[in-house]
């Protein structure tokens, strides 16, 4: 790498920074190569640009340097603590030589991606809230998944619902823009997808009362911060069929919707796609929606990310009454048989682990597969119809059922990989049930809260092992199970494909793993501080090639601690990124 | 609790909040105490995440008390917390604007009610609309403002709203559109009200007997049903 990482002059004096030089440190990085879109639509194998590497959400690097033969000679190269404790899903990218990394409480770091040194921070000044508000507050220690580049810019969404645009080479605020109130509830808890000029994000926050009848995903254009649409996820009056879902409740007593993960992008077709979570409340006893399937919750968008407009959507778990919600990665996968491309969306896109393909083009159903062990789902008809099991349908308050998989459990935040090469989807899973039942909780006298009560999380009848691996072979026609590892502790952490034949995972055992994608056998295992967390990736510089990995706290690694005593949680968060390579004198990186 | 005066905490949001402030008063009063008005904390998701611990950190550092909360059987408090006997029982109401209702039983079933969302009176209403042959009972909608919800009795966008009665008497004191709201029978669904008391720290049991000679006397000497006639709230002292 160039060497063109300045220190900056401080307006501290130097008495101060000799005291606390460190603290104050602020460096501008020279040069700085914009991220163009023609980049993002085709990033360079050695880096990775946005959320899951490309717009397609694979989770899957072209460098083959660590690969089956060379994994076991991995070394760490360096390590870094993250800015803060408490909870985070960070999604590092790398870009120029340079690590952009983010954790909660909006704060975002440059670090030389080859030496691991510090080179600005930026801390966002979240905006003075009343006491009052303390769910906000607590929003703040929420994770961010991902950031985004663009040009000269990386682009953050905040808790306090803002999109923050800071320059890449000095992390200085170059605009803002205050998307939505966040006095009503709303807040960002997902970053923005960078995509035909805009930027596009999705809000949350959408099961607080304040912010009854509005969940969107919203378009803004990415130089001036101008609102270009907006789609709001329950509430579409161009669709009667949605507004009868909800068996006749008005948009103001709608809650939920969230679309809770960073969308994929189709180019060629300039389609967005987005993951919608659950309804609110969660019980239709409670909601009054009756037995509508209150769409768009647990649904896939396909929108024109010209203009915002719903190409088509599909409902993937329609009546949800158990959280069980919808909200994760979409991918795009592409696959040429006999002369014909098939392009489809490939997903396991909620807690009940049920994996679907869809035609992407038009939101056909092609195949469903089910992997974790789950009761909610009854059937699926040929044309895509889910069935839910009705007997899990609350009669009453306080009445109670054990549903599999668990709102802890299953298909979580943490995203599966594709691969290419061996055309397959990689998915962490967790096998976990629990009871749910509609209860209504008052703390204070006349003002209560809560819609359903939760149970202990337990494993299925006759498993032992929470954690699946699940390798599933993909085509247009089916999506059987290529192979499964099982093992004792939950994965917590997303998973990364690479053309070295690995996919990488890791649990809350704190074991970063590496797995023969072809015959699902363990090839490398390490273990770390803390529970393995976030988006492991990949980047290569100076010809060598870099596997990060994330630990730390999430929402995931937490809710394990009270399943499996005999893996205890460390002390402290423990949030860091460790970043190995090979030795020096292996081969050079590729890309194949 | 420091010397002669008293921390006592509230739930910004309660609907009860300034009655609250009012017992706690009467009671510090009682007790030769002075009492430190805190504003506690509120602001939560429907599904209630944070409270527990929001409200075990203010116990912890701030609070000798915690006005208005819920004296339930089931109660969803810690143990570490213990409740006091309760200062006043307020029931949940039915309110409508049209003149011709009498009753609930004198709503058409074509038309919806509102409920005040995760409510007492919604479990009410909702077991109660269980139980019922199909057509029987009332579309309902959950709402968590009521001043939304009054809005969309006024204009007719539903019938009638099942909620607890302070928000109404607060509704009506501060808002001059809400006048024409008025109570009607909610038969044949079964009354539901909530008791109201105090929380303190289940280590301080000097603290809450006080506590509940103090309520004991404020209800036997007619000052709570003072306190709940200025504020125009129904129910009973004490219970």
């Amino acid at each position: 790498m160039k060497s063109r990482i300045l220190p900056a002059l401080l307006a501290a004096s130097t008495a101060l920074a000799t005291l606390s030089a460190p603290a104050f440190a602020q460096n501008v990085i020279e040069d700085y190569a914009p991220v163009t879109a023609e980049m993002l639509a085709n990033p360079p194998a050695e880096e990775w640009l946005m959320f899951r590497g490309k717009y397609n959400n694979q989770g899957y690097s072209e460098l083959d340097m660590i690969n089956k033969d060379t994994v076991g000679d991995l070394e760490l190269a360096w390590a870094w603590p993250m800015a803060e404790a408490g909870i985070q899903e960070t999604a590092p990218l790398v870009h120029d030589g340079i690590m952009f990394l983010q954790t909660n409480n909006n704060i975002v770091e440059a670090l030389n991606a080859e030496t691991g040194d510090l080179i600005w921070q930026y801390r966002h000044p979240v905006a003075e809230i009343p006491a009052s508000w303390s769910y906000q507050a607590n929003q703040a220690r929420r994770q961010k998944n991902s950031i985004a580049l663009y040009e000269d810019k990386v682009i953050l969404t905040t808790v306090d619902a803002k999109i923050v645009v800071l320059n890449a080479a000095d992390g200085k605020v170059a605009w803002e823009k205050q998307v939505l109130d966040y006095n009503l509830g709303y807040s960002y808890t997902v970053g923005a997808q960078i995509a035909d000029g805009k930027i596009i994000s999705a809000i949350s926050g959408c099961s607080i009362a304040g912010t009854a009848g509005g969940c969107y995903i919203m378009a803004h254009d990415v130089e001036t911060g101008d609102e270009v649409w907006r789609f709001n996820t329950i509430d579409d009056p161009n669709n009667p069929e949605q507004q009868a879902s909800w068996g006749g409740v008005p948009p103001e007593n709608r809650w939920g919707g969230t679309p809770w993960t960073t969308g994929a992008y189709d180019p060629d077709t300039n389609t967005t796609y987005w993951g919608i979570g659950m309804p609110g409340p969660y019980a239709e006893l409670i909601r009054g929606s009756g037995d509508g399937s209150v769409l768009y919750t647990n649904s896939t968008l396909a929108l024109d990310a010209a203009t915002g407009e719903l190409k088509w959507y599909y409902q993937h778990l329609p009546r949800d009454n158990w959280d069980l919600d919808s909200p994760f990665e979409r991918v795009l996968v592409d696959q040429e048989i006999d002369g014909v491309m098939h392009k489809m969306l490939v997903t396991v896109p909620g807690k009940n682990g049920i994996a679907f393909a869809l035609d992407r083009d038009t939101g056909e159903y092609l195949w469903s597969k089910e992997t974790i062990v789950q009761n909610v789902v009854s059937s699926i008809d040929d044309d895509g119809k889910v069935n839910i099991n009705e007997d899990l349908v609350f009669n009453a308050l306080g009445e109670e059922f054990l549903v599999c998989s668990s709102v802890s459990g299953g298909k979580l935040w943490q995203a599966g990989a594709y691969s290419p090469d061996t055309q397959a989807f990689f998915v962490p899973l967790t096998e976990a049930c629990n009871t749910v039942a509609p209860t209504q909780t008052e703390f204070t006298a006349g003002n209560a809260v809560g819609s359903v009560k939760f149970g202990p999380r337990v494993l299925p009848e006759g498993i032992t092992d929470a954690g699946l691996m699940q390798a599933l072979d993909i085509n247009p026609e089916q999506g059987e199970s290529k192979w499964q590892y099982r093992y004792r502790p939950s994965p917590t952490s997303s998973v990364l494909a690479t053309a070295g034949g690995l996919v990488f995972g890791g649990d809350a055992a704190r074991e970063i793993k590496a797995w023969d994608q072809e015959t699902g056998e363990l090839v490398w295992s390490q273990r770390l501080n803390a529970p393995i967390g976030g988006y492991p990736m990949t980047y290569a510089l100076n010809g060598e090639q870099y596997l990060v990995v994330p630990t730390g706290y999430s929402n995931s690694a937490s809710s394990i601690s009270s399943a499996f005593p005999e893996i205890p949680l460390p002390t402290g968060s423990g949030n860091s990124i460790f970043v190995f390579k090979l030795p020096s004198d292996t081969t050079t990186a590729s890309a194949n | 609790m420091a010397g002669n005066s008293i921390n006592a905490c509230f739930d910004v949001t309660s609907l009860g909040r300034p009655f609250d402030e009012a017992v706690a008063k009467a009671i510090g009063d009682a007790l030769f105490l002075e009492v430190n008005v805190v504003e506690g904390f509120g602001g939560f998701p429907l599904n209630g995440d944070g409270f527990m611990d929001e409200l075990t950190l203010a116990m912890n550092n701030t609070c000798d008390v915690f006005m208005g909360v819920s004296v339930s059987a089931n109660s969803p408090f810690s143990e570490a917390f213990s409740l006091t006997r309760p200062y006043a029982t307020i029931p949940f109401v039915l309110a409508v604007s049209d003149p011709q209702w009498q009753s609930l039983g004198d709503i058409p079933k074509d038309r919806p009610l509102g409920t005040a969302m995760a409510s007492m009176g919604e479990m009410q209403y909702i077991t109660w609309a269980q139980q019922q042959p199909e057509g029987q009972s009332w579309v309902r909608y959950p709402y968590p403002d009521p001043i939304k919800m009054a809005t969309r009795v006024l204009d007719g966008t539903i019938a009638g709203m099942i909620l607890w009665q302070p928000a109404l008497a607060r509704l009506q004191a501060e808002r001059p559109e809400t006048e024409a709201l008025r109570v009607i029978d909610s038969a044949p669904i079964p009354g539901a009200a909530v008791s109201v008391g105090a929380l303190v720290s289940s280590r301080n049991g000097f603290l809450r007997s006080e506590m509940d000679q103090a309520i004991d006397a404020l209800v036997a000497d007619g000052t709570i049903d003072a306190l709940m006639a200025e504020f125009g709230y129904q129910g009973l002292a004490g219970e």
